[in-house]
């Protein structure tokens, strides 16, 4: 080994001029996985470990639309420290008047926070009484400063200062406007607490250092079985953004792994080609003595040098990604990252990548270690070899600890090994395409006009390039196309308009004596303003075919319906936009016993069909309902929905609110919601455009980071059409040098090689169209759950650029050649 | 001796079953006691180790080690301890005691053939084969690698094969065998 040693350093000395691409390769993939993995890991750790700060406490009841009894506010106050927060959509508007908006009212007692701090900007109060404090969005929005008033609900209160830090807003989830935080007087004031309206209360709770949340909690739901309470514990308070984050996470691991992919591509053309440049030492080595085994001991050295080199400059910066995240955009990032070494993913990356360099170099290296002595004397081109049966042997080894390293490592283990398996049916495929070409070629009549006939030559004669290339340009191409689809679709979802028939508002917290003055202030703003109005209130499903959903083992996935509460309504017509697929809806003017329809699969998704029973409770009243019919629901319209409908009667008699939708024409946005907030101030007026750029910034975050880890994969795919197309003209020095000499002009020699080019191109296209497209596909539709909706432009000027990058290479890379004199070129060879 | 002939005699192809360069298709060939047409690739390259030296006409130095390094590998591939010190004397007995340190880019062709002779030699070999040796070489320098050639064969105690179609350059050997289309046309001995 000693030897080999010796002789690989020896060698590398020269500068190991060739292995670039492999180095570069390695580097670009390593840096994918390793970034991609650490940024997730201190993204979950940060969450992990202000779990407590995010839920506000080690325990929180949660219940909708009604504060605590006496009897409950007594239980929890038992078990530990307790505080009480209650939360509600409102519309503030500055005292003074102007337009109104949406915000977030949350009302603190003087426990709050629990854990954490609660920060104002420098010169602000906490707020008492008819006082806020609001979100320096929201002060910017209504134009006012600290001092100021605002309107909310029928209280104005006085503005104390501008919120710096809200502790425990992760574990709020979604809101939809800037908040506006007062106490329990100040929400008195406001007015906006009433039957039927929108609200919900949180009680934390700080539990004495050995208690056990989850058994506490447990303990409490189960005291006031009826009463609606859902219980949280620390881990479960930023669940949702746990799961998204790991969700994009794996997503955007699987982008690395593509551009791992791509890179091994690039590290086997690089390695065949630095091997086959050193043909001659290895046969002059031979010719001086030395074996097969020192040989291939040598150059897997060198290899291995060079490729360590790669991966550790790849894990370097993949370490400290989370760092420079931060730094560029860390106020984008839903929290910011906990930075630390995460030994973990660097370990998952330093290791694929390595058995990705190892795999596609073995079959080059074994060429090499084949080499015989005799070359020296014969110039013939080296018999392309087959792998020996050890070759094959330790490749499919290679490939088994590749896929089980990939698939064990990752969240979700089916995705994973399908992406796995479609890339290796990918590179396959492809394999398998050049050599039908190559065989095809060379069966067919051969061209008339020489340029033509020198082109199609270069493409299956011996010793020919063409499966390299094909696989190297088709994944490229394929994962080029695959991006410009992903990210077009997301693009037209982010910049997507409400659809035209969707309502300009919708109005919660109405109460139904007051549908007449709405209807009013609307139709004043906006003549023929069209208005929808439901009953609503909020209802959790208790209970399935008797079974109580409390002592469920495990809820089916996608059971979002159980979670919680949610709006309910009935009615006594089927609403539209919905189509009732199974069962009857209840007679006109049915009062009898309580039934419910459910949309279809929702349904579907918890094993439920007509005729079986659901109880649902209702502000601490269980109503059971026999289900009579399912309905599908046009969930795209935007209009007033319901997942639970129930016939009418009994349920009226609950107090409930009204929601409202109201269609007008868009340039009416600002005078109804002024006519609603002067008429009806507790009234909250959501605009369908704010819902839309909410989600349209959060889908615009998830754009960027995958637009962010596919620069990555795009450049490791430039950088492997360029090394393949490169290491292919190197072949193709001393055929430049032979046409010359034969009275080839410069222009006759490029255009036999603009020909070969454009053929292996257009052939290319077909399959990259499909693979991308295909691979697009699932992505958006399945992965991301948006439309299909990629510009095609887009895509065909992704793919014309690529085909056009590859000419430009390998155009380029003859050029040296071309201004060379024949005579150079073939006394150097 | 002197392997004589035109080009496609056959002399190079001689040459390289002697040196178990190649494997024969039929037969059987015994260098110094081993039937090489038996052994594989990796036991032909050990049976190289210090029996055979190598001389071809395109010099075929490594070009990223330097003279000296060329030199050396043979030694060190066989397992010489004192393989860099046996190097340097070696270059010092070609006259290249001021080039130890240069790349083969870096030396005049009659420079690296003087390398190639030096690391033919270095291991002393039994057998010492020399493929059109001055072929890419003017006169001059061709006349002095051969003379160098004959002075150091002499010095190592190693028998010289000289491949060539120069009847001049034959005639400087002991026995030169004269081949065309294959076979041998003559077999003679200077005395």
């Amino acid at each position: 080994m000693n030897q080999a040693w010796r002789l690989a350093l020896r060698d590398l000395r020269a500068g190991g001029r060739g292995l670039w691409l492999l180095a570069l390769c390695l580097f670009l993939g390593t840096a994918a996985l390793a970034g991609i993995g650490s940024l997730s890991a201190s993204i979950t750790s940060a969450l992990d470990a202000q779990s407590h700060i995010s839920l506000g406490g080690d325990l929180e009841m949660r219940v909708s639309q009604r504060l605590a009894t006496v009897e409950e506010s007594a239980a929890f106050a038992q078990v530990g420290r307790v505080s009480e927060t209650v939360r509600m959509r409102a519309m503030a508007q500055p005292a003074t008047g102007g337009a109104p908006a949406l915000v977030t009212l949350k009302a603190v007692d003087a426990a709050w926070p629990l854990t954490g701090q609660f920060a104002l900007q420098s010169g602000g109060r906490q707020p008492r009484g008819l006082q806020a404090a609001i979100a320096p969005a929201l002060a910017d929005r209504l134009g006012i400063r600290v001092g100021d008033a605002i309107r909310v609900g029928s209280a104005r209160l006085t503005v104390t200062g501008l919120v710096a830090n809200e502790p425990d807003r992760l574990g709020e989830g979604f809101s939809l406007g800037p908040l506006v935080l007062t106490d329990m007087a100040g929400l008195d004031a406001t007015g906006l607490v009433q039957p039927g309206s929108l609200y919900e209360s949180r009680y934390r709770l700080l539990l004495p250092p050995t208690a056990n949340a989850q058994a506490l909690g447990d303990r409490l739901v189960r005291r006031f079985p009826s009463a609606g309470w859902t219980m949280r514990t620390p881990e479960g308070a930023t669940d949702t953004l746990r799961r998204t984050i790991t969700q994009l996470g794996q997503f955007l691991l699987l982008v690395g792994l593509a551009a791992l992919a791509i890179a091994g591509v690039g590290v086997g053309s690089g390695v065949s080609a630095y091997l086959a440049r050193k043909t001659r030492t290895i046969a002059t080595l031979k010719v001086l003595g030395a074996r097969s085994g020192t040989i291939a001991a040598m150059f897997l050295i060198q290899l291995g040098l060079v490729a360590g080199g790669g991966i550790g400059a790849g894990l370097l910066l993949g370490a400290a990604l989370p760092a420079i995240v931060t730094a560029a955009v860390g106020n984008a990032l839903p929290v910011p990252p906990r930075l630390d070494l995460y030994p973990l993913p660097l370990l998952v990356a330093a290791g694929l990548s390595l058995l990705v360099a190892l795999l596609f170099a073995l079959p080059a290296l074994a060429r090499a270690r084949s080499v015989p002595a005799a070359t020296l004397l014969r110039d013939a081109l080296a018999p392309a070899l087959r792998p020996s049966a050890a070759v094959l042997a330790g490749m499919a080894a290679l490939v088994l600890a590749l896929v089980a390293l990939a698939v064990l490592t990752a969240t979700d283990r089916t995705i994973a090994l399908g992406f796995v398996g479609a890339t290796g049916a990918l590179i396959l495929g492809l394999w398998l395409i050049g050599l039908a070409l190559r065989l095809t070629l060379a069966r067919l009549p051969k061209p008339r006009r020489p340029l033509f006939r020198l082109a199609l030559a270069n493409l299956h004669r011996p010793g020919a390039a063409t499966d390299r290339l094909i696989v190297a340009l088709g994944l490229g191409f394929s994962l080029f196309v695959a991006l410009a689809v992903i990210d077009t679709s997301l693009s037209s979802e982010i910049k997507g308009a409400a659809p035209a028939k969707a309502p300009r508002f919708f109005a919660i917290d109405l109460q139904p004596e007051d549908a007449a003055r709405f209807r009013n202030a609307v139709t004043a703003a906006a003549p023929g303003a069209r208005i929808e109005t439901t009953p609503s209130l909020r209802g959790a499903i208790v209970a399935l075919k008797g079974v109580r959903v409390a002592d469920m083992k495990n809820l089916p996935d996608g059971a979002w319906i159980l979670k919680g509460d949610r709006n309910v309504t009935w009615s006594a017509a089927v609403p539209p936009r919905n189509i009732v697929v199974a069962g009857r809806w209840w007679p006109p003017g049915y009062r009898g016993p309580p039934l419910v329809s459910l949309e279809d699969k929702a349904a579907q998704t918890l094993g439920l069909k007509v005729g079986d029973t659901i109880t649902v409770s209702v502000l601490g009243v269980e109503v059971p309902a026999r289900i009579a019919a399912l309905r599908k629901v046009d969930w795209g319209a935007m209009g007033l929905n319901f997942a639970v409908i129930f016939s009418p009667g009994y349920i009226e008699e609950a107090p409930h609110g009204l929601l409202a939708s109201v269609y007008a024409a868009p340039d009416r946005d600002g005078a109804i919601a002024r006519a609603v907030a002067d008429a009806l101030p507790s009234v909250s007026m959501i605009r369908t455009g704010d819902i839309i750029g909410q989600i349209g910034s959060l889908l615009g975050q998830i754009a960027l980071a995958i637009r962010a880890a596919a620069t990555v994969t795009v450049a490791a795919g430039i950088v492997v059409l360029i090394g393949a197309v490169t290491a292919s003209g190197q072949s193709r020095r001393y055929d430049i040098a032979i046409l010359k000499l034969l009275g080839g002009s410069r222009r006759q020699v490029l255009t036999g090689q603009a020909i070969e080019y454009a053929l292996l191109s257009a052939l290319l296209v077909g399959v990259a169209l499909t693979v991308g497209g295909v691979g697009g596909w699932y992505v958006v539709t399945q992965v991301l759950a948006l439309p299909w909706a990629p510009d095609m432009r887009v895509v065909a000027a992704t793919l014309a650029a690529s085909i056009a990058m590859t000419l430009g290479v390998g155009m380029l890379g003859s050029l040296p050649v071309l201004s060379a004199r024949p005579a150079e070129t073939l006394r150097g060879d | 001796m002197a392997l004589l002939g035109p080009s496609g005699s056959g002399k190079s192809s001689l040459m390289a079953l002697l040196a178990g360069l190649e494997r024969p298709t039929g037969g059987s060939i015994h260098v110094a006691g081993l039937d090489f047409a038996a052994l594989d690739e990796d036991r032909l390259a050990i049976a190289r180790r210090g029996r055979i030296g190598i001389v071809l006409q395109a010099f075929h130095l490594l070009p990223t080690m330097t003279a000296l390094e060329n030199v050396a590998v043979p030694l060190e591939l066989a397992g010489e301890p004192n393989a860099f010190a046996r190097a340097e004397a070696e270059l010092n007995a070609v006259g290249l005691a001021h080039r130890l340190r240069h790349y083969p880019a870096q030396l005049s062709g009659g420079e690296q053939q003087r390398v190639a002779i030096a690391r033919a030699i270095a291991p002393r070999p039994a057998l010492l084969f020399a493929d059109e040796p001055t072929g890419n070489l003017d006169t001059a320098t061709g006349a002095e690698i051969m003379d160098l050639l004959f002075a150091r064969h002499a010095d190592a105690g190693a028998t010289l094969f000289v491949i060539t179609h120069d009847p001049r350059l034959a005639e400087r050997c002991a026995r030169v065998i004269e081949l065309a289309d294959g076979r041998i046309l003559s077999d003679r001995r200077r005395a």
